[in-house]
């Protein structure tokens, strides 16, 4: 891939979008059998899969913590997930996402109720196509919904990057790559509002101004985001429920 | 140390303090420790730093040596950065590959520095396509007092300033002075409730891990930024401590350049 | 159709309200699980539609044993957390026999929650008249969230099951349900048990479970 010359023409994005555009999303819930909770999800072309098992007893026995339930959350690329294949195993870009991942969902998951317990999150990208890593986060509230885990509220999860000067909101791959600034951000959701961040990240070069315009287009962003992870959710019953109606 | 026993009281002494307003060791809030940079400390390296801040310490090494450029890059350098937090940092320090927390400091510092192009990557080609310079900055914690990040952050663009390529090593020339043109300073808060402390101290830390590293380059612009720990953070708080750290890097920036030129 | 809400959902500002299911902060009242809303004059709760079961003291619940030790049975629960069966909480114990000849790996019991203790460590009795070794009948495991729905206001869903297909049935509160019986009654009471699960969030279900017996027993006899 090489360096697009520019980013913005005509005030349209590379791919046709306005700078305040998401791309389209798909969310499926409870895709999987085995595990607690699960969520498929499509953004972009990213394709990811979240799975929650747990709470359930933490082994070995020295990581669990008596007061309270252990959150684990394991970021992993499948190795035909990119452009050039990647080898298996965690490299240090997949353990830092997979750490400030997981400190996301300690803040809001209701650690006090399981002591002595280990809830895993684990997600796999399947496709790869830039924000992975918000795609994953998004994934990873649903199945922990669906897996009944009690927490304050939902995360949603979009990142900013800045090109052509401009603040352009969910990047694509060019503009990633290529951008002059990236920012991913993780929200909770409460009472149907952005209440607080709970992941936060930045590289790349913006003033404390453009710092100020990224987090409001991210939190315009994510609302619409949180309306369809609602909507995934919801649809489970709503199909049960008129089956019979 | 023995007082490692006495995490919990410590914890209990900090927020006291806190609600009286002060710091333990009487610091401002947007106070960084007294800090204390010696480079050229290890002379078999291409550049070094030796850093105290307050009791942390760490030394970070260079070392160069040609590389082939990475395919979409023919005609830049290289920089990787690698952090050891050895165990006779602290107690809490095990032996073993890198953990998530050290792969995150060296990641944090990495960004600074590349997001700053505090090193002029295109001056450090051999010959495009194949051969480039290559940059490994290490990152070695001796003294974990609590945030090593910020210790890392300033050592390893001491140490950068204070590099010299060894072209003639390897019959590429003469020696030269690694081209660096800014110095970006990572500020790392501790977040308590809806105060923050910047360069919080170990025992500082006892309170949790819930910190914000904000790193900004010479002309107040924001590089990188790090929230890590689990905790929630508002959007008030943040604007206060993008503030906070603006103003802070530049007084760390001003007295770091003071003991390097006086060297 | 009860309003279902998600983790984080405003439901109150009346902190004094706040029931099962709920949590308050700063003088609201949330939703932390996904549920069905009930409000009654004095109570806001949500009443689970997931999640793992948590054990309470007295609760009935159905377990298999999967270690013998010197003084008990360590019984997995089908929660995050393992039950003890202590040797003096088991009637069946008679000096001389040993601990494996009473209940082995892999024996289930009917038993009740006696006792949790702040670490979450479950000490289970089976000193009630309702608990057993079960030696015959049928094993089902339910998602342990809809067990309320199978027990039915009063006890009316099982009593429903017991009455229509004369079948004897034990519901755990951690979703393992033992059923006994007439061979294919015990197998109709068994997609009961299904149906109600996959229909717990609806409406008018107890009406349907007995249509829905009433057409199996036809099918049969027919």
């Amino acid at each position: 891939m090489s360096r697009p010359d520019k980013f913005i023409i005509n005030g349209k994005r590379l791919d046709g979008r306005l700078p305040d555009q998401l791309r389209p999303i798909k969310i499926e819930v409870g895709v999987l059998r085995r595990a607690d909770g699960s969520c498929y999800i499509e953004m972009g072309k990213n394709k990811v899969v979240a799975a929650v098992y747990g709470p359930r007893e933490a082994f070995p026995r020295h990581i669990q913590d008596p007061s309270k339930v252990v959150v684990r959350y394991r970021y992993n690329m499948a190795p035909f997930s990119v452009e050039e294949r990647k080898r298996p195993g965690p490299d240090r870009r997949s353990i830092e996402i997979s750490k400030v991942s997981k400190e996301a969902f300690e803040a809001i998951i209701m650690k006090e109720l399981f002591p002595r317990s280990v809830v895993d999150i684990f997600v796999e990208v399947l496709q790869a196509d830039a924000g992975s890593r918000t795609a994953c986060i998004n994934a990873a509230s649903v199945a922990l919904v669906d897996a009944g885990i009690p927490m304050k509220g939902m995360l949603t999860s979009v990142a900013v990057a800045k090109v052509d000067g401009v603040l352009v909101l969910d990047p694509m791959k060019e503009e990633d790559n290529f951008g002059e600034a990236d920012m991913p951000f993780a929200f909770l959701i409460r009472g149907g509002k952005i209440e607080s961040i709970a992941l936060l990240q930045m590289d790349g070069r913006m003033t404390r101004a453009e710092i100020k315009v990224a987090l409001n287009l991210a939190k315009k962003g994510a609302m619409e985001i949180y309306n369809l992870q609602r909507e995934a959710i919801m649809k489970q019953f709503v199909e049960e429920g008129e089956e019979n109606a | 140390m023995p007082e490692d026993i006495l995490v919990d009281i410590k914890k209990d002494y900090v927020l006291s303090k806190l609600r009286d307003g002060e710091r333990i060791d009487g610091r401002k809030f947007e106070e960084f420790r007294r800090v204390e940079v010696k480079t050229g400390v290890i002379e078999k390296a291409e550049g070094s730093a030796l850093v105290r801040l307050g009791n942390t310490q760490v030394v970070v090494g260079i070392k160069m040596q040609p590389g082939e450029p990475f395919p979409d890059t023919p005609d830049k350098g290289i920089i990787i950065v690698n952090a050891e937090l050895v165990p006779l940092a602290s107690p809490t320090f095990e032996p073993g590959p890198p953990d998530e927390t050290s792969i995150e400091l060296a990641r944090v510092v990495d960004r600074g520095i590349r997001e700053s192009e505090a090193v002029d990557l295109s001056r450090l080609c051999i010959e495009a396509g194949k051969s480039v310079w290559i940059v490994f900055v290490d990152i070695h914690a001796l003294d974990d007092d609590g945030n090593l990040l910020d210790a890392s952050a300033i050592a390893s663009i001491a140490a950068l300033m204070s590099t010299k390529v060894p072209a003639s090593r390897f019959g590429l020339g003469e020696d030269f002075d690694l081209p660096v043109n800014d110095f970006p300073v990572s500020v790392t808060s501790l977040i308590v409730g809806n105060r923050f402390l910047v360069d919080p101290s170990r025992d500082e830390l006892s309170v949790g891990n819930t910190t914000l590293t904000v790193t900004v380059d010479r002309n107040d612009s924001i590089v990188a930024m790090q929230k890590s720990g689990d905790y929630l953070l508002s959007e008030n708080l943040l604007d206060q401590i993008i503030d906070a750290s603006i103003s802070a890097s530049k007084k760390m920036r001003e007295e770091v350049l003071k003991q390097i030129s006086k060297a | 159709m009860r309003r279902i809400v998600l983790p984080g959902d405003l439901l109150s500002t009346n902190p004094k309200l706040a029931g099962h299911g709920t949590y308050v902060e700063g003088e609201k009242v949330y939703s932390r699980i996904i549920g069905l809303f009930e409000q009654t004059d004095n109570s806001i709760r949500v009443i689970p539609l997931k999640g793992k079961y948590n054990p309470s003291v007295g609760d009935t619940i159905i377990g298999i044993v999967r270690e013998v030790t010197s003084n008990g049975w360590n019984v997995d629960i089908n929660s995050p957390y393992q039950a003890f069966l202590p040797v003096s909480e088991n009637p069946e114990c008679k000096p001389g026999k040993k601990l494996n000849e009473i209940l082995d790996i892999g024996d289930a019991i009917i038993a009740k929650v006696m006792s949790i203790d702040p670490r979450m460590r479950v000490t289970i009795t089976m000193k009630d008249k309702v608990c057993r070794a079960i030696r015959f009948g049928r094993i089902v495991a339910i998602n342990p969230a809809r067990v309320p729905r199978v027990i039915g206001k009063k006890g009316s869903m099982i009593k429903l099951i017991k009455s229509e297909l004369d079948v004897q049935i034990v519901v755990g509160q951690n979703g393992l349900i033992w059923l006994n019986g007439d061979r294919r009654k015990v197998a109709i009471a068994e997609e009961v048990v299904y149906l109600i699960e996959e229909e717990a969030h609806t409406e008018g279900l107890t009406d349907r479970v007995g249509e829905f017996i009433r057409r199996r027993k036809n099918v049969q006899t027919g």
